[in-house]
């Protein structure tokens, strides 16, 4: 437990020593600013209908799924590609700590930069409860959808950075299975068949998003995302034993 | 303390180490010889478990690396040929980091960290940023990293590389001192490292264990390499004859200018011999030495054989073609 305690911490050290997680930050926070400006103005506009906001800033535009494909590959490209290229991966991986372990610490510290991200945000939950009554069941609900799909998300980053050793081609593949993942459910709108459409219709991320900021929790949302992190992060592990010594 | 037992590893087609086997006991300096290429690292990473072999074992302390890779590798510093360090840690960080994950307990923590950068001599570095450290303190700082757990045996590939000559010299007699209580095996290919450091020497070319032995072993077993350097005023073929008639001269070349070079058998010592043959014939004798081989001869006699073997080659098919 000490040991992926300091395999966290000195990947979160990693991550606030290079430039590239201020960049993401501020763009993260500019873009997000951006969105949240629109949506509000968008709903104070009389003519259109009230809805809450922070339902539509979590996953209710294209916004979100938009910076999730992109930021998601940016932070996990480097986990282990970069220790590959370096031959730091070497000295990990003869020091008495198992490959699951070095995957592990990754991806935690991914998650913890990751959900330091969307700290920002809570601000915007501030600022609308300061002018109007919020129900904080859908923002719990909507919080806790933004970290289940960012662990799946954040998987597929760490397994795709374990198979090579050069950072932008780790992003790339990221962003291409990240891609398929999350568009393979909404071929459930042009599927015909109960049955196809059914299974797709089960891992839409997107309805599973909605549901989400709505403030519902569904198991079998929860399910479908942690089980596919947990594959992802075994192949994860996988790749690395295999790569060993490459 | 390190058993390797008829290790190879095939890469796509060809083997980098095949069929090697030895023996390092408790406390012994091993040092690892061979050109560029023979396979040195390799084997380094086959012991240290980040390799797999193709065939053969190896034992750690009684261990095999194949099953209980983690505590062979809680056993083992080992120090990469490319010293890779995280360049944004500052020193102390990196320390800190390699003995928390090498299992060093929280209590002791300090004390060794305190420790190893004394020995490997980065304690002035300790708050520096490991990116901005020069060559020589990055290869300690890598050192330091591998020996923070006091590891039974220590691994270290080539790591006086890139060091400038009073680095080296100090290196050098850290890896003595760490001899004393540690297994150490070392990778190089700078020959005199060998002669002050190492106990026994392995020397391996093109994946096979050529040699093995102590330095002076290696040397004496290395028959009619003693010579006998000798120069006369006199009548070449004259000499050339009384100098083969010698009893113990194996053979005698001749250099043009009244200057020879004897073969010695088994160590033997002519230079009393030839000196009263040139008081007896009334020679003038202008040079007499007697030269043992070197490491570098033994090195160089068991290393050269494939590479001129393999620069022939391509010229034999040309002349197919």
């Amino acid at each position: 437990m000490r040991k992926l305690f300091a395999l966290v911490e000195r990947e979160l050290l990693a991550y606030f020593s290079s430039p590239l997680a201020y960049v993401v930050l501020t763009a993260f926070l500019f873009i997000n600013g951006y969105v949240f400006y629109l949506i509000v103005a968008f709903l104070n506009d009389p003519r259109t209908q009230a809805m809450a906001p922070l339902k539509l800033l979590f996953g209710g535009t294209i916004f979100f799924w938009l910076y999730l494909l992109f930021v998601v590959p940016v932070i996990t490209m480097r986990l282990l590609a970069e220790e590959r290229r370096t031959g730091t991966l070497e000295v990990l991986l003869t020091s008495p700590v198992s490959e699951g372990q070095v995957v592990a610490g990754k991806f935690i510290a991914a998650f913890v930069f990751y959900l330091f991200l969307w700290l920002p945000t809570c601000v915007y939950v501030w600022i609308l409860a300061g002018h109007a009554t919020i129900d904080f069941g859908p923002v719990w609900a909507g919080y806790l959808g933004i970290a289940v799909l960012g662990l799946l998300f954040l998987s597929v980053g760490t397994f795709t950075s374990a198979l090579v050793r050069n950072q932008i081609i780790a992003a790339i593949l990221a962003f291409a299975v990240l891609v398929v993942v999350f568009s393979i459910g909404l071929v459930e709108n042009i599927a015909t068949g109960a049955a196809l459409k059914g299974a797709l219709g089960y891992m839409n991320l997107w309805n599973h998003m909605d549901d989400f900021a709505k403030g519902i929790v569904d198991t079998r949302h929860l399910v479908y995302s942690l089980s596919l992190t947990g594959l992802f992060l075994f192949l994860a592990t996988k790749a690395l034993e295999a790569s060993k010594g490459r | 303390m390190i058993e390797v037992e008829g290790l190879t590893k095939r890469f796509v087609d060809k083997d980098a180490v095949a069929n090697v086997s030895f023996f390092v006991p408790e406390g012994e300096v091993l040092g690892f010889l061979g050109p560029n290429g023979a396979g040195k690292t390799t084997t380094m990473r086959m012991i240290t478990g980040f390799l797999p072999p193709t065939s053969g074992t190896i034992k750690v302390a009684g261990l095999e690396v194949a099953h209980d890779s983690l505590a062979v590798r809680a056993r083992i510093g080992y120090l990469p040929e490319n010293v890779a360090l995280y360049p944004e840690m500052r020193v102390e960080e990196y320390l800190r980091f390699r003995a928390a994950v090498e299992g060093v307990g929280r209590a002791e923590m300090r004390a060794r960290v305190d420790e190893a950068a004394d020995r490997c001599m980065v304690a002035d570095v300790r708050r520096q940023v490991i990116g901005t450290l020069s060559k020589g303190y990055r290869q300690r700082v890598g050192l330091a990293g591998a020996l923070i757990h006091r590891p039974p045996v220590l691994i270290l590939d080539e790591p006086t590389v890139g060091l400038d000559p009073r680095q080296i010299v100090k290196i050098r007699e850290l890896i003595t001192e760490l001899g004393r209580e540690h297994t150490v095996i070392l990778s190089t290919h700078i020959l005199p490292e060998v002669e002050q450091v190492c106990r026994r020497v392995l020397i391996i070319d093109g994946g096979k264990l050529v040699a093995d032995g102590t330095p002076a072993q290696l040397r004496s077993g290395f028959s009619g390499a003693a010579q006998l350097a000798v120069q006369f005023e006199a009548p070449e073929a004259e000499a050339q004859a009384a100098l083969a008639k010698l009893s113990g001269a194996a053979g005698v070349r001749s250099e043009g200018g009244g200057r020879f070079r004897v073969a010695v058998e088994g160590g033997a010592d002519l230079r009393r011999e030839v000196f009263s043959l040139a008081v007896a014939k009334g020679w003038v004798l202008l040079e007499l030495v007697q030269t043992t081989p070197s490491l570098e001869d033994v090195f160089l006699r068991l290393t050269t054989h494939d590479a001129a073997a393999e620069a022939e080659a391509p010229v034999a098919e040309v002349a197919n073609a």
